[in-house]
This record gives structure tokens, C-alpha cells and sequence, in this order.
């Protein structure tokens, strides 16, 4: 009983971390489906919407705000504004000028874009690590007294609804819009679509910006969670999104799904069964053997469907 | 950073026309290197705000020697790599005495460019033994060492008989360093060490490590390391829980744990330095520091400020700018300082240095328990 307990309780903190590394996956496994390309400057934009949401709540409660809900649908929506023009701006800056150029051309205007984002940041919040309120406290226990005891919170369940929210839309969106049939035109083929009369750059644009508003979702879910913000907060959880990306099958939204969970579970089963110190060992040991088998991730289909 | 430099120069050789000294005076530039950004630039704060200080007052007193001391001030970011571009930065601009570096892991690798180019270094705050171990001549301290912390830390634990410690670190030399030294410290008490792990600086995810606490049912945690990290350990613990008393060295006390942890630091153990600016024959020095706006309680503050002082002092002693003449000099002497006497033995570390239990609050305030 108390190892089943323990078991879960590893479980349910890597779901938790696992289901924010999909939302911020979604970003890039989105760009790289449509153009082909990675969007190394994500991670700062998720960042950024931290940053935006820490703003919007601490602007709230200077004006005597209060209620719970209208702060938190409040700083959501802000992050989400400011992430997602980030991100449109990063496309008209940094790829739209140098795309169809050599590859490597974009990948090195897209890193110089999240240096530049991210020591913007330094100068304009400072570099120290700024505090995230605890809006949402408390949760359930299980067990007995006196033995280990199994806690869910109310922002471990936050997270995994926000996420199952977020990913059901975007589902749909994919499926079921205009937009979103139309993305599916340009990934599979981008010159033919553009031929049949879609506005691939408005398609570009928009992939971007649903990219930026979901790690805006993942910024203020995880500021709250982990409790502190920092410049350099987008640069890790960056790398492990981008890495669930890929363990996923980049370009597949079910993989980076799929991929973030894994990384997470990953993750929390090695610090708790073996060492912190083996975490990142095991989680990139376990993107190598994959990709050794199966190089194109889980669930990533080579030119057939990139999302 | 040069713009600063360049202000000093024009506010000193303002001051010397004023004097209507009428040639210009030598100048004795004294390096200042620590973090000016970055995670721990709160603890830069402390050593630019303390060394400022001193240089200043030395000046009014008439400088040494004759001559002005001059502040130049780098940023290493409390980054090894960045550590070795000031430190050779430090050599072509002929600086020859330094204050600093703050991080153990920033001042080993600068400490061997300044032994080799014969600069004199003094660290206000890096606490690693293995600065000083290595027969060095031009490397001294104003702060403790691990060796001496780390055992204070352990028998504070002890003395509150423990079923079962942890002991968690952040693998770099200062945090893992110090870790060591408890967990020998606690092992020679025989207190159970149910753990001892690293974690990496940086991360952000701590609720793995939590719940293992958790389930070793340990009733007090160590934590080696600086308070990024241990602020959401502890607000993490708090979310999930886990009911242990938590003790740092004095890389986690200062007040940005509060804003990270909040109530969750309330009742967290720290071994800092004694707070010196507590001292009656400091509160001179602190209503100086208090007339600037600046908070002299850090504690890097007065360090830096003795630091200075010591560079100061031994040059006046030595009457000689040659570092190693310098160093000579603070090797023979007692030097009253605002961090008490400080006498040095053979490889520059002070002969007695003690360090303080202090419980946490949550409002930044601290209270000495032993």
C-alpha cells in the first residue's frame, strides 16, 4: 500500500510536469510541421507569458482585485496576448525575411532572436528570481496518518485540466476549422497550397501564434506551480519541451502529447526510484534509444502527415 | 560598466582640483569582482555596496600612502567561464589588488590567473576550502571556510537529536562542498543520513525529490547550495506536505528566499557569518552605510568593506604597492577591521572565523538560536 501510494504519487507529479512540457512541445512540433524549421526562440516566449501573467496578477492585486477567477482569467488572457504577438513578431522578424534560404540560416536568426529576448528580459525585470504568488492552495490527501501520505493539489488538478482544455480545442481546431484545414494543406505541401489560393503567409503567422498562446497557457500554469520566475526560466523548460517534441515524432501534435507525458513521467520516476542526479541522464538516454529505432519519433510519420 | 569607471575618474580628479593639489596624485586601482547580474546578483549587491564604502571613507581619511584608491568593477555573473574573462580583463588593465570573487566555483578559476600575473586577491565570500589549499601566496579571504561552517551547521543538528537527516545539494563546489562537511560532521555524531543527493541548479521541478523525502520520513533536511533552489524546495515541500525543519550555509540567506517561498521560509535554519553590523563599534559604519540608503546587514557587506580595508592596510604596512610585498604584510600583522581582527596564517585564511545558527523568518528578519 504505502509503495502504491508512493508509485502514484511519482506518477501524478510527472503527469503533471509532463502535461505542461506537451503544451509548450505543441509549439514547436506546430512550426517545424508547417515550415519545416525550429523555432529556437519558444522558450523565451513562454517566458515571457510567466512574466506577463506574474505583471497582470500583481496589477491586479495593487488594484484590490480579489476574486480568484477574474485574476486568473485575467493574467491568462494577457499572457496570452503578449505571447502570442511575440510570437507573430518573431515569425515577421526572424523567419519571414531568410525563409526558403538555407536552413541554416532561420535556426541562427531564431537563436539570436531568444538571446535577444531573453537578456531584453534581464534588463527590463532584473535577473533575479521574482516570487509567483500561490493562487490556488491546498488539495486532497491520501493514506493514513502517521505513514507517507499521497497529496493532490488543486493546482496539480488546475494543470491537468487546463491541459486536456487546451489540447481538445486544438484538436478540433485542426479537424474541424477552416484554419485548420488549411494548415494541414500547407504542411503537406506548402508551393501547392499556395497555388490553390491559400495565404500560406497568414497560415504561417497563425501556426506561430497558437504556438505562443499555448506556452503562454504553460508559462502562468507552471510560474504558479513551481513558485518563481527568471530570465533563464524558458531556456530548460525549452530544451525538455523540444525534447519531448522529438521523442514524439516532430510535427505530430498527438506525439509532442505523448512525448511530454513520457519525458515527465520519465523524469519524476528517476528522481524518485534512483537519484535526481540520474534524471536528465535517463530522459536523454531514453531520446537516443528511440530515435536509434525508430528515428522519427513515436508517433511522427515521415511526409505523409506533419500535423 | 566602463561608464562607471569613467565617472570615478572624472569625480576623483574633480576632487584633486578642488584640493588645488595641482599635479595629479597616483592612483591605486583596487579590482572589485563579483556578480553585478545573475541568479545570485543579490549577494553582489553586498560586496559592490561594501567595498564602495570602504574605498570611499579611506579616500576621505586622506587614501593610502598618499594616493587615492580607484574602484574598477566587474561583472562575472557568478560564471566560472565569465570568472576567467574578468580576471584576465583585471590583468591588462594593470589592476593589481582584487576584491572578490564571490562564487567558490568563480574565484578557483580566477584565483590561479591572479597567483600567476601577481595580483593579490582577497574573496569576501567564497567559503571552499580548496581556495586556499594550494599554497598560494597572493590569495586571502575575509570569510570562513566550509571546513568551518559545515561543522557548525552538523552539530547544530545533532545537538537537536534527529531520527533521520537528509542532505541534498546542488553538485557545485560550493553547495556539494559544504554538503560534505555536514554529512561527516553528522556521521562522526552518529545521527542516520537517510539521503544524499544532488540536484541540478537551474531546475525549477522539485516535487520528485519532495515526495521522496517524504516517503524517507526524515525529520531534517540539509540543503548545500544558493536560495534559488532551496525557495522552491521549501514552497514545494510546503504544497506537498512534507513536514521537515530545513537548514542552509549563507549561500541561502538573504531576503529573495522570502519572495520565492514566502511563509514557506519561515523557520528555515541558516549558518550565516555574526551579524557585524550588530557590533557597538560598527554602528558608525552603519549609520554611513544607513545616510546612503544601502543595508549593511548582508552578510558580504562588511566583508567586502574589510576586504578593502585589509588591501589598504597592508600597503601602508608594507610601505610598498607590490602585491607581493602586500601579501607579506598581511601575513605578519593583527589588522582591526570592522569583521573584528583579522590575522591570517600561511595560506590566507583568517586564523579564527565563527560562524552563527540564525533561525529564518518570513518577513527576511532573522534571529540568532544558539
Amino acid at each position: 500500500m504505502q509503495d502504491l501510494l508512493y508509485f502514484s504519487q511519482q506518477l501524478i507529479n510527472g503527469l503533471t510536469i509532463g502535461s505542461t512540457y506537451a503544451l509548450i512541445a505543441i509549439g514547436y512540433t506546430m512550426v517545424y510541421g508547417i515550415i519545416g524549421m525550429i523555432n529556437f526562440a519558444h522558450g523565451e516566449i513562454y517566458m515571457i507569458g510567466a512574466y506577463t501573467a506574474l505583471i497582470a496578477i500583481t496589477g491586479l492585486a495593487s488594484l484590490g482585485v480579489v476574486w480568484l477567477p477574474l485574476i486568473l482569467i485575467v493574467a491568462l488572457v494577457c499572457a496570452m496576448i503578449v505571447s502570442s504577438s511575440m510570437g507573430w513578431a518573431v515569425e515577421r522578424v526572424a523567419y519571414r525575411p531568410v525563409r526558403g534560404r538555407h536552413r541554416l540560416i532561420p535556426l541562427i536568426s531564431a537563436i539570436g532572436m531568444s538571446i535577444f529576448l531573453q537578456n531584453y528580459v534581464h534588463l527590463a525585470q532584473g535577473s533575479r528570481n521574482i516570487g509567483f504568488p500561490a493562487l490556488i492552495d491546498g488539495g486532497f490527501t491520501f493514506g493514513s496518518d502517521g505513514a507517507f501520505q499521497m497529496s493532490l493539489s488543486y493546482m496539480q488538478i488546475t494543470i491537468f485540466i487546463t491541459t486536456l482544455i487546451c489540447m481538445t480545442a486544438l484538436s478540433l481546431f485542426i479537424a474541424r476549422s477552416r484554419t485548420g484545414r488549411a494548415c494541414r494543406a500547407v504542411s503537406q505541401d506548402l508551393g501547392m497550397a499556395n497555388l490553390l489560393g491559400i495565404d500560406t503567409n497568414r497560415i504561417i503567422s497563425a501556426t506561430f501564434v497558437i504556438g505562443a498562446a499555448l506556452a503562454a497557457v504553460a508559462g502562468l500554469l507552471l510560474g504558479m506551480y513551481y513558485g518563481s520566475v527568471d530570465p533563464l526560466f524558458g531556456f530548460i523548460a525549452g530544451l525538455k519541451a523540444f525534447t519531448a517534441a522529438v521523442l514524439g515524432g516532430i510535427g505530430s501534435i498527438p506525439g509532442a502529447m505523448l512525448g511530454g507525458l513520457i519525458l515527465g513521467v520519465s523524469e519524476s520516476m528517476t528522481s524518485g526510484y534512483l537519484s535526481g542526479e540520474y534524471k536528465d541522464v535517463v530522459s536523454f538516454g531514453l531520446l537516443i534509444l528511440i530515435l536509434l529505432f525508430k528515428p522519427t519519433g513515436l508517433l511522427g510519420k515521415p511526409e505523409v502527415e506533419k500535423i | 560598466m566602463k561608464m562607471s569607471v569613467k565617472k570615478l575618474a572624472t569625480a576623483v580628479s574633480t576632487s584633486i582640483a578642488l584640493m588645488g593639489a595641482g599635479h595629479a596624485a597616483a592612483e591605486i586601482q583596487v579590482g572589485i569582482a563579483g556578480p553585478m547580474t545573475g541568479p545570485v546578483a543579490q549577494y553582489g549587491d553586498m560586496q559592490f555596496s561594501g567595498a564602495r564604502m570602504a574605498i570611499e571613507q579611506i579616500n576621505a581619511n586622506g587614501g593610502v600612502m598618499g594616493e587615492k584608491l580607484v574602484a574598477v568593477e566587474y561583472d562575472d555573473v557568478c560564471d566560472p567561464k565569465q570568472a576567467v574573462t574578468v580576471a584576465n580583463n583585471l590583468v591588462n588593465d594593470g589592476v593589481r589588488f582584487v576584491v572578490g570573487h564571490l562564487c567558490s566555483s568563480s574565484t578557483q578559476p580566477a584565483s590561479d590567473i591572479y597567483e600567476d600575473e601577481g595580483i593579490l586577491m582577497v574573496t569576501p565570500a567564497s567559503t571552499s576550502p580548496e581556495i586556499t589549499e594550494r599554497g598560494y601566496e597572493l590569495v586571502f579571504r575575509t570569510i570562513g571556510l566550509d571546513s568551518m561552517q559545515g561543522p557548525v551547521a552538523g552539530n547544530y543538528i545533532a545537538s537537536l537529536n534527529p531520527e533521520r537527516v537528509a542532505i541534498v545539494h546542488d553538485k557545485q563546489q560550493y553547495g556539494e562542498g559544504i554538503a560534505t562537511a555536514v554529512r561527516d560532521t553528522l556521521k562522526d555524531k552518529g545521527v542516520e543520513i537517510a539521503m544524499f543527493e544532488g540536484i541540478t541548479a537551474g531546475d525549477k521541478d522539485f516535487s520528485s525529490l519532495v515526495t521522496k523525502l517524504k516517503q524517507a520520513d526524515v525529520d531534517y533536511v540539509y540543503y548545500g547550495g544558493y536560495h534559488p533552489e532551496l525557495g522552491l524546495i521549501l514552497r514545494q515541500a510546503r504544497q506537498g506536505d512534507l513536514d521537515a525543519v530545513f537548514m542552509g550555509p549563507e549561500g541561502v540567506g538573504n531576503k529573495d528566499i522570502n519572495t520565492i517561498a514566502g511563509e514557506a521560509a519561515e523557520g528555515l535554519l541558516v549558518t550565516l557569518p555574526p551579524s557585524f553590523d550588530q557590533k557597538a563599534e560598527n554602528q558608525e559604519l552603519v549609520k554611513a552605510f544607513e545616510g546612503k540608503g544601502e543595508d549593511p546587514s548582508g552578510p558580504f557587506v562588511l566583508t567586502s568593506y574589510a576586504a578593502v580595508q585589509l588591501i589598504a592596510d597592508g600597503i601602508a604596512k608594507a610601505e610598498s604597492t607590490d602585491p607581493f610585498d602586500v601579501a607579506a604584510a598581511l601575513r605578519s600583522g593583527a589588522y582591526e577591521t570592522p569583521i573584528g581582527t583579522v590575522e591570517y596564517d600561511k595560506a590566507g585564511d583568517m586564523k579564527s572565523f565563527e560562524f552563527v545558527v540564525y533561525e529564518w523568518h518570513s518577513d527576511g528578519s532573522k534571529t540568532p538560536v544558539n
